[in-house]
């Protein structure tokens, strides 16, 4: 056997799988989006199955870009997409610098702040959209309507009874509502995924160069300065690393959408693309080529990030 | 000369409140779904019974009753641990390959196993459904366990790669002078040295099978259904069975936060592709 022959033939299971599970349905999903291809029809029975004499050309392209779901969907990833790395980044980037330091417990604080994580997204969001945010019997509900009696019972002090009953009586917030969904979404994916950034952002944390910190405080530099022109330059890249990871899995958010909603007024492009295949097959395709094309637009930026430091 | 901040009173007091509050706030979620879950399903919407309560086990005790807790717990651990075992056998080989006899394709391949990771499994969602289908393979284990472990392929390659890189290349010379064989060499010396990366990257791959909540919905209906399944499957009961459900729910997450205790410094590296140190 050749020098070459083994390594080649030890890799191949893990690449041909691979190739056949990226090119197989991504194939056959790029075919059905030229067809006229639905699982229902009564007057039209010839376009229940996927067959080139079907052909529509970039139809269902114009379809999807034709109706206002599809563009409701964008704008509803992208508005959640960035919510949830706007809020992480910040979060995970204090409560690094933070923990980053010895302090009593510190070993314990971490565990904690780290097991979000690793909750299931299905239990993730049956936890939160029910027990805490439900506005009647959730905490949520409960909290309001805590306050409520609180100020109920102090409209009848002295001396401050009538400053309180100019309160408002306060009304809980139902996440459940068709403009409200996205930010109970956004909350709880928030809450999952601010560890993974902190987890990150302390491995950086910790390689950077404790010298020129030392250097700085000689210098009378403040903790804001050193703070502004040391650690934030060296968390760049992680925090570009930060981003991007979890556009991609934003991007694909299914189980909290399906679960907080059933997708009511908060629909991204995967829970449209469930929603077309109940029967337009090929509607659904050609959102699936378009979901494919926003991911790729991150992944590019990724993967030539983490291309650069591969073989170091 | 060393030269320490004097240490402020923030840093004496202020930062361990700070942490310890920011700690607790993060975990009271998963907190109070262990709490709800030792209350009566009529003591858990009461505002009287927030913390103080009578503790009961039925919520535990009636799971199999509630939910066939055990039919689709059994499921997730089937899939989850066959996927894996899978995975590694289909990695190691790979990962073993590609640290130790580099090409110049090899950076390539990575790559393009990593892109494989980054398609939103929206997109095929339709052609998974006909495929498996039509071939029969809908709601069985196989198929199950076939795409956890596609979907982690890229993952463990990439970690164990990683980790085989840092093995100097000497060793692996070395044993080859004195005849080893390749099998020898990746039984005698490369499992050895390694071994702490193999089992890191085992657990993480076993997490994420555990946790996967998009196929595992979508391609199974009864037989093959995982614990993702049933937690979705009782997603709104309205206040009616909160006991009940965090108890399901706890069961479900409690072994897999645990177990993610132990590989927090391998996760950033698992997800992270390497490119933060």
């Amino acid at each position: 056997m050749s020098q070459r022959t083994l390594p080649r033939l030890l890799q191949s299971p893990a690449v041909l799988l691979l190739l056949v599970w990226m090119l197989v349905p991504l194939g056959m999903t790029l075919y059905f989006s030229f067809i006229r291809y639905v699982l229902n029809s009564l007057r039209r029975p010839e376009w229940t199955s996927p067959s080139l004499s079907n052909w529509r050309g970039l139809g269902n392209y114009e379809f999807v870009l034709n109706s206002k779901d599809f563009w409701f969907a964008v704008q509803n990833s992208i508005f959640i997409v960035c919510s949830i790395l706007f809020a992480t980044v910040i979060l995970g980037i204090l409560i690094a610098v933070l923990i980053n330091k010895t302090f009593p417990g510190q070993g314990i604080v971490r565990v904690l702040l780290i097991s979000p994580f690793f909750v299931m997204p299905a239990v993730n969001a049956v936890l939160w959209i029910n027990m805490i945010l439900d506005p009647v019997l959730g905490l949520n509900g409960l909290a309001v309507g805590g306050i409520n009696s609180l100020v109920e019972g102090l409209r009848d002090a002295p001396l401050v009874g009538w400053f309180f009953s100019m309160w408002p009586e306060f009304e809980p917030i139902s996440f459940r509502a068709t403009q409200t969904s996205a930010y109970a979404v956004i909350m709880m994916v928030t809450w999952q995924w601010t560890p993974f950034a902190v987890l990150i952002f302390m491995t950086s944390l910790q390689s950077e160069d404790q010298q020129q910190k030392e250097a700085a405080i000689l210098d009378g530099a403040s903790t804001w300065s050193q703070f502004r022109f040391l650690t934030l330059p060296h968390l760049g890249r992680p925090i570009a690393i930060v981003v991007m990871i979890q556009a991609i899995f934003h991007l694909s958010l299914y189980a909290e959408i399906e679960i907080v909603s059933r997708g009511n007024g908060n629909k991204n492009l995967p829970y449209l693309i469930g929603e077309f295949a109940n029967n337009n097959i090929g509607a659904a395709s050609a959102t699936g080529i378009f979901a494919v094309i926003l991911a790729n637009i991150v992944a590019i930026f990724l993967l030539r990030m983490i291309g650069k430091t591969l073989m170091e | 000369m060393a030269i320490v901040a004097p240490p402020s009173r923030f840093s004496k007091y202020g930062r361990p409140v700070l942490a310890w509050a920011v700690g607790l706030l993060f975990f009271f979620p998963i907190f109070w779904m262990i709490l709800t879950s030792f209350k009566s399903d009529a003591d858990a919407v009461k505002p009287e019974y927030l913390f103080v309560f009578q503790p009961t086990l039925e919520n535990y005790l009636n799971m199999t009753e509630n939910y066939d807790y055990w039919r689709f717990a059994k499921n997730s651990v089937i899939t989850a641990v066959s996927a894996t075992i899978f995975t590694l056998f289909v990695g190691i080989p790979c990962a073993y390959a590609m640290a130790f006899n580099p090409s110049k394709a090899t950076k390539d391949v990575l790559m393009w196993m990593l892109s494989t990771k980054m398609l939103p499994a929206a997109a095929v969602l339709y052609p998974m459904t006909f495929l498996t289908k039509s071939l029969g393979l809908f709601d069985t284990h196989f198929l199950v366990i076939m795409v956890l472990s596609l979907i982690n392929l890229p993952i463990v390659v990439w970690m164990l790669f990683t980790y085989f890189k840092e093995i100097p290349k000497d060793i692996i010379e070395a044993g080859q002078m004195d005849g080893v064989n390749t099998w020898g060499e990746f039984k005698e010396i490369l499992v050895p040295l390694a071994w702490g990366g193999i089992v890191s990257t085992a657990l993480l791959c076993f997490i994420f099978c555990w946790n996967e909540a998009y196929w595992t919905v979508r391609l199974t209906t009864t037989e093959a259904a995982t614990l993702s399944k049933l937690i979705e499957g009782n997603r709104a009961p309205e206040g009616l069975f909160f006991g009940r459900l965090s108890a399901v729910s706890a069961a479900a997450v409690g072994p897999i936060v645990v177990l993610g205790w132990f590989c927090q410094k391998q996760l950033v590296q698992g997800l992270t592709f390497g490119a933060v140190k």
